[in-house]
Formats: structure tokens, C-alpha cells, sequence
């Protein structure tokens, strides 16, 4: 390095260095948002321009139809959208009360030592591979559904149509359960650090005013995280929307509606792509599946649009920002 | 050395970008370009995909074909019959292979395909039902109805009215069907629409139908696990599976009231009343009448080929292996019998058009 005044050249060299580093900073981070930008603008495209010709001939009366017919070359996403959203639901509606009780337990109530391995063996769910959550549907899952739990819930509460019917190993039952698999971890992992993230002195402050733990939680730690709550909740129904491999697997691959038993084989919109996306008899077939990915875009948008203004309407109740 | 940090970051992109850039991307769906993807001029390799129907007796052609002089190597991915046309019209495939005629919308898409008969085979309807025995005689309109879903249980006045003194038992039917692109759901279909003129108008001729009860799983692989987990399952698939899996098979009624087994003889009678579609292909099921020992569900199976090709010669001398003497005589010990000599004929005339 140069051995000049000190004053005039430090800041000379420095300058150029943070000039040439910022940019080059500022270059590249931009190049990443560009590229996912890029990437989710060149697939809605690729989507749209396949989806043209099935929305030209059915419009909007394809998410009424019911008919799925490569013969006659009708097409409709009825059951397929009544498939996906109550799979996905049932999976919530399990999965979240599931997660968020480990969350608490995870974070609140078990005992030092225990709580890494535990927290660990759950996110080690998140990481089984998808077809392999799918083949172990197949080969244990469905079976087992078919041979206690379907009979079970056939002889006490076959009076709701939706719990008779005869047992069958693949239908909406098993997928409901293997969604729930998927949904767990996720909602767990993130209730937990949201559990942990509540001010220490806010849960101090509510055991010393006298309330017990289980008042502390429900009036302060879930109040507290509820905003976050929500958006696990969010992402861990975008998961189960977007599940296709193990779905397909277990859910009996049939067009029809869900809503009449749960021990009926049915299909969802992921699932139906998967499996009748090679080997489409006509190009009206093939244009309907990119119509129901495009069903499935705009359900994912809907969501994260929803569980946006949700977590903003909490957070201004609450005077607070996450 | 504080340069040199600065070039780490820009190196790393470089790199994955050139990596990014290797690799094209072969399967354009709406519009196949030629000449992409894994077809460069290799010839000493062929890939191809397609059919579950033919790929034991291709695996046979793959292992063989390798030891001949022309020592060339034969990848088959046994994908359906619906992703080998898929495979084949992007180009991503030197040749496909189907059980099912193209559709007109496949053929357009294709570009120029044809389809040549290099095997010959049948589809059995298989089933698994504790209590019951093998070989249940069962009529095609029964089956129709069974797959329709009038029929539900195994202790049908139907079925036991066509085996008489055969055990019973009152399970019910899930019928399995191929939920996938599948040319044995073609050939499948094609039988139940022409013995059943419900099936015809409700359901139809078609590698993807939409049947109107039971549930699907994927490949014949998938439909058979699927039927052997499920007791009173009933399915369809090649007749291979049931040497190979010690499965039970139903005998269909033939149009003279017989029920043949599917053997390699009854296979080939049904050559002998082949109807030719408009399209080239060959229709074998339901054979009428006159044909008394011909199994009622035998069919061709095709390989799907580009009129111009850059491994023209390569694809020319192993189609030509396939079809000829050497090939076909892997066939009748796995269930495919050799193809009739006019077959031969035709398929040759066809593969001297690959250019």
C-alpha cells in the first residue's frame, strides 16, 4: 500500500473499495429478485397459454361441471376443486390444533433436556420425501384404515353418510391423514419458535400476577402469536393444496364428489395433474390440466392474499408489529 | 487477496449459469421442436418409452439385441402408453411404444409418426377374492357390468348363474382400473364397447376413460398391487403378471360361447379375424363367431417411430431385429406369440419408410 499523507488516500482507496463492493452487492441481490420474478412470470404465462384453449371452449362454467370425459372431450374441475379443498381442510382442521399443542409443548412444558430431540424428530417428518410418505400410505396406512378405522367409524357414526360406506384402503380418508403428516411439521416448527419468541418478562409478568400456565397461554403467549399462527396456518394449507405425488397414491384417482363418503376413492386438483398429464388423448385434455393448475395458482394467491390481510387486521388490533 | 474475494461471487454465477445453460430443456409440450434433447446422432444407443403392455419382452430385446454385432444399446422406460406417445412426439425419445392407436389430436401433434405392430399380445382380467377359485367364467356383459357397477358382489345370481357350484362368497367388487394414459385400457375398452352397447354409449373406447365406479392406480404395476391388497378386487393387465405374481384370471366368453385361455394359440387364432382401422391399425378383440378358439381381448401392440429420424439406420436394423425371426422368438415363452407373417410384411414395409 501507498505510504502518502494519511488523510487524502485512505479515504480514496476505501471509497472504492465499498463503491466497487455496494455495487456489486446491489447487482447481484437484485439479479435474485429479478430471477424469481422472472420465474414465477415465465410459469403463470406458460400456464396461461396452456390453459387457453379448454377456458376458450368451457369459460368459467368448467369449475362447475362435473364431467371429466376424454371420450365425449367434456371437461369440468367440480369435484376435483371439492376434493382439494376438503382434504386440505380436514388436514387443517386436525393438524393445526396437533401443532400447535406440540408448539407449546415443545417450547413450554417439556422438560430441558427433551425438548432438541423431540423438536427434532418432528421437523424430521417435514423431511420424508413425498413418494415415499405416499408408498407407505399403500402399503400400511391404507390398510390399516380399511381394516379398524373405516369398520370403527362405520358401526358409530355410520349415520352420517359421510362416515358409512364400505371400507376401502385408498380413498379420502387415507389422503386426509397422509396430508395431515405433511402439515404437521410445519405449523410445529414455526408455532414453537413462535411460542419462544413471546417476551419472557410479558410471561413472567402473568405467572407473578397470580394466573396459572394454562391462563398464561390462552391470555397471553396465543393472543401474542396469534398473526403468526395464522400464517403457519397459511403455509401449512398451501402444502396440503400442493401435494400431488403422495395424494395420487392413496386417494383412489376417481372424478368423483368427496362429499359422499370419505371411504370413496376421489381426486384433488395436484393429484389429477400428476396422473393424467402424460400421454393426454386430445388437446383439449391436456389444455384442461394446465386449466386446473391454473385453479391452483389462483388458490395459492387467494390464500396468501387472505392470510396477509388476516395477520395485518390482528396486528393492528394488538397495537403491534411482528 | 481482498481483490481476489471480490471474483468468488461473480465465478459462482458464471459457473451455475453455464450449467443452467447446458441443459435444454427437451419436453415442450404444445410445440415439439425436432432434433432436441437426448436424440443427438449416438448410434450406439437407443432410447425409447412407452407401453407397460410390451416391456418384458423389450427388456428380453434389450439384453439380446446388446450381444448381436450391431451391439447397440437399448434404454426402455415402461412409462404407459401415454407417456411413451408424449415422449416420442417431443422428441425426447428415439421411438415410443403404445398399445392404443394415436389419437388424431396425438397424430397432428406427432408430426409425421408411424405406428408399426412389433408385438402381439393379450389382456387378462385378473382378480382377488378370498373363498372364490380360479378361473371364473365370466361373459363380456357381465364384466361391462361389473365395471359399470350394477354388478357389486361376487355372489351375484349373474356370476354364480355362470359358475354353477363354484364358492361364492358375498364380497364386495372394487373394480381397479388404470388411472394413467394406458393403451390396455384402449385395448380393454375397446372389447367392453363392442360386446356391450351400454359401455359403448356410457363410457367408450379410450387410453384414459372415465370409469364409472371403482378406484385407479398407476401402471399395471400399480393396479395389480392395488387389486392384491383389495379383497374382491378385479382388474385388467397383461397376461405376463400372472405367471409372475400366481394370480387368478378370469376366462372370458368368447362370440362362439367358449372360454379360452389366454394361450399363445388362442392369441394367434385371434390374428386370424383382424379388422384394419382407417388408420392402419388392427383391431383383434371380440373376434366374431366363426373363430371359435380365438381369445376375445388379444391385441397388437405398436412402436411409434418418426418418418425422419437422425438415427434412421440404427432405428431401421433393430425394428427390423424386433419383428424379424430372432426378436419374436423371445415372445411365446412370456405370453407374446410371434407375429402372423403378413404382420411381418406390413411392419417391415412400414420400417423401410424411417428415413
Amino acid at each position: 500500500m501507498s505510504t502518502e499523507a494519511p488523510t487524502t488516500p485512505a479515504p480514496h482507496h476505501l471509497g472504492r473499495r465499498l463503491r466497487i463492493g455496494d455495487l456489486g452487492l446491489r447487482t447481484l441481490t437484485a439479479a435474485a429478485a429479478l430471477l424469481a420474478i422472472l420465474t414465477i412470470g415465465l410459469l403463470v404465462w406458460e400456464v396461461l397459454r396452456g390453459a387457453h384453449e379448454s377456458i376458450s371452449t368451457f369459460g368459467l362454467g368448467f369449475l362447475t361441471s362435473t364431467d371429466w370425459n376424454a371420450v365425449t372431450n367434456v371437461f369440468g374441475a367440480r369435484y376435483l376443486l371439492e376434493g382439494t379443498l376438503v382434504t386440505s381442510f380436514f388436514a387443517l382442521v386436525i393438524a393445526v390444533p396437533l401443532s400447535i399443542a406440540i408448539g407449546l409443548f415443545l417450547s413450554e412444558l417439556a422438560p430441558k433436556a427433551l425438548r432438541a430431540p423431540v423438536g427434532m424428530l418432528v421437523e424430521l417428518l417435514a423431511a420424508i420425501p413425498s413418494v415415499v410418505l405416499g408408498l407407505w400410505g399403500i402399503i400400511v396406512l391404507g390398510p390399516f384404515i380399511s381394516t379398524h378405522i373405516e369398520p370403527w367409524l362405520d358401526d358409530h357414526l355410520g349415520f352420517i353418510p359421510l362416515f358409512s360406506g364400505y371400507a376401502s384402503n385408498v380413498g379420502v380418508l387415507p389422503a386426509c391423514l397422509i396430508l395431515t403428516i405433511m402439515v404437521v411439521p410445519i405449523v410445529s416448527s414455526i408455532s414453537r419458535e413462535l411460542f419462544n419468541s413471546v417476551p419472557a418478562d410479558l410471561k413472567q409478568g402473568a405467572l407473578a400476577l397470580g394466573a396459572t400456565r394454562w391462563e398464561m397461554v390462552r391470555q397471553v403467549a396465543i393472543p401474542q402469536v396469534s398473526a403468526g399462527l395464522v400464517a403457519a396456518t397459511m403455509l401449512g394449507f398451501a402444502r396440503a393444496v400442493g401435494e400431488a405425488i403422495a395424494v395420487a397414491q392413496v386417494i383412489g384417482a376417481h372424478n368423483a364428489s368427496p362429499f359422499g363418503s370419505l371411504f370413496k376413492p376421489a381426486g384433488t386438483l395436484a393429484s389429477w395433474i400428476a396422473t393424467q398429464f402424460s400421454g393426454s388423448a386430445t388437446s383439449l385434455q391436456r389444455s384442461s390440466l394446465y386449466y386446473l393448475a391454473l385453479i391452483l395458482l389462483t388458490i395459492s394467491l387467494v390464500t396468501n392474499v387472505a392470510a396477509q390481510l388476516i395477520v395485518r387486521r390482528i396486528q393492528k388490533r394488538m397495537g403491534v408489529r411482528v | 487477496m481482498p481483490k481476489l474475494k471480490w471474483l468468488i461471487v461473480p465465478l459462482a454465477v458464471a459457473a451455475v449459469a453455464a450449467g443452467c445453460g447446458g441443459s435444454s430443456s427437451s419436453s415442450s409440450s404444445s410445440s415439439s421442436t425436432g432434433g432436441a434433447g437426448t436424440s443427438s446422432a449416438d448410434n450406439s444407443v437407443l432410447v425409447g418409452a412407452g407401453s407397460t403392455f410390451v416391456a418384458p419382452l423389450v427388456a428380453q430385446w434389450e439384453a439380446a439385441y446388446l450381444k448381436t454385432p450391431a451391439a447397440v444399446t437399448i434404454t426402455y422406460g415402461a412409462v404407459g402408453s401415454g407417456g411413451g406417445v408424449d415422449a416420442i412426439t417431443a422428441r425426447s425419445v428415439d421411438f415410443g411404444a403404445s398399445d392404443a392407436p394415436l389419437t388424431s389430436d396425438q397424430a397432428t401433434a406427432c408430426k409425421g409418426c408411424v405406428q408399426i405392430p412389433w408385438a402381439l399380445g393379450a389382456t387378462t382380467v385378473d382378480y382377488n377374492v378370498q373363498g372364490a377359485p380360479n378361473n371364473l367364467k365370466l361373459t363380456g356383459k357381465v364384466l361391462a357390468d361389473i365395471f359399470l357397477g350394477k354388478i357389486t358382489s361376487w355372489n351375484d345370481p349373474a356370476i354364480k348363474a355362470l359358475n354353477p357350484g363354484a364358492s361364492l362368497p358375498a364380497t364386495h367388487i372394487t373394480p381397479i382400473y388404470r388411472s394413467d394414459g394406458s393403451g390396455t385400457s384402449f385395448v380393454f375398452t375397446d372389447y367392453l364397447s363392442s360386446v356391450d352397447p351400454e359401455w359403448a354409449s356410457k363410457v367408450g373406447t379410450s387410453t384414459q376413460p372415465t370409469f364409472p365406479t371403482g378406484t385407479g392406480a398407476e401402471h399395471s404395476s400399480g393396479v395389480i398391487a392395488a387389486m392384491q391388497a383389495t379383497n374382491g378386487g378385479i382388474t385388467y393387465a397383461e397376461t405376463s403378471y400372472i405367471a409372475a405374481d400366481s394370480l387368478d384370471y378370469a376366462l372370458i366368453q368368447n362370440a362362439a360361447g367358449q372360454y379360452p385361455k389366454p394361450t399363445n394359440g388362442a392369441v394367434l387364432a385371434a390374428t386370424t379375424t383382424g379388422t384394419k382401422r382407417p388408420d392402419g391399425t388392427i383391431k383383434l378383440v371380440n373376434p366374431p363367431a366363426a373363430n371359435a378358439k380365438a381369445y376375445p381381448l388379444a391385441s397388437y401392440t405398436y412402436v411409434i417411430v418418426p418418418k425422419s429420424s437422425p438415427k434412421a439406420a440404427t432405428l431401421r436394423a433393430f425394428l427390423n431385429y424386433a419383428v424379424g425371426p430372432t426378436g419374436q422368438a423371445f415372445g411365446p415363452p412370456i405370453g407374446y406369440p410371434a407375429l402372423p407373417s403378413s404382420v411381418v410384411a406390413q411392419a417391415k414395409t412400414l420400417i423401410a419408410e424411417i428415413k
